[in-house]
């Protein structure tokens, strides 16, 4: 023990347990944000688009489909690039989680767009599974 | 623990390495992000990078603090985690302090 030790008063220590944790959700949140964002960007762009696939054909069909893939190498880029050198959420097997259960509900969404076309029921039951995911899976992430 | 271990005070308790403001915030940083760059936990406690390396080179030789160098790409990266008796000593040094506060 330090002399200082022996001076600490309550104050002091709730002080310092405040300061710790303040500095503890400053350090996490600041390279927390890009992955959020990725997921709420995954979950959108891919649930609205299976959505909008499954409603549509010919031309609008096509818009539909060439804006999704925009938008969703758009968030892979923004992703890539806003992570670039952060290591605080390296892959784990909670990412590995959080992928698959993406998937799953997204394969079923294109699914029903291949064979339930025009099925307003199944595409919004399907594409609102795809955003329920990642919508939880940002919410756990930013919980953490 | 023991009945007479239950009589002392929670400050003795506190890790000693933990009490420097900086050792501390590193800590503290490294908690819940549990890996950062150098660079990020400088920008989280706000301290330049002399300072920073200072402290950093303290922790890692009382054991408390795991630093990797490395490369990305031709840049060079230092990597800063918490190491489990790092994380056990900040565990109890936030215990202590809880009980010093009366929480």
């Amino acid at each position: 023990m330090s002399d200082e030790n022996a001076q600490l008063s309550p104050v002091a220590a709730r002080s310092l347990l405040e300061d710790a944790r303040r500095i503890s959700d400053r350090a996490h949140n600041a390279v927390r944000w890009p992955y959020i964002t990725f997921l709420l960007a995954l979950g959108l762009t891919t649930s609205m688009g299976t959505l909008g696939m499954a409603m549509t054909e010919g031309n609008a069909f096509g818009l539909v489909y060439v804006a999704t893939l925009a938008a969703f190498f758009a968030s892979i880029i923004f992703f890539l690039i806003t992570t670039q050198g952060s290591l605080a959420f390296a892959w784990s097997k909670r990412w590995a989680i959080y992928i698959g259960a993406w998937l799953v509900p997204y394969l079923f969404a294109i699914g029903v767009m291949c064979f339930a076309h025009g099925s307003l029921p199944l595409a919004a039951l399907a594409s609102g599974l795809v955003f329920f995911v990642t919508f939880t899976a940002a919410i756990v992430e930013a919980k953490r | 623990m023991t009945a007479t271990d239950e009589h002392v005070h929670p400050r003795h308790r506190l890790f000693d390495v933990l009490q420097n403001p900086i050792r501390f915030s590193i800590a503290a940083a490294l908690d819940k992000a549990e890996k950062l760059s150098f660079r990020e936990v400088r920008d989280a406690i706000e301290v330049t990078d002399s300072a920073l390396s200072k402290q950093v080179a303290l922790l890692e030789q009382a054991g408390y603090l795991k630093v990797q160098k490395g490369f990305v790409g031709k840049m060079p990266r230092t990597t800063l985690a918490l190491s489990a008796e790092g994380r056990t000593a900040w565990k109890a040094h936030l215990a202590a302090l809880r009980d010093i506060a009366g929480d």
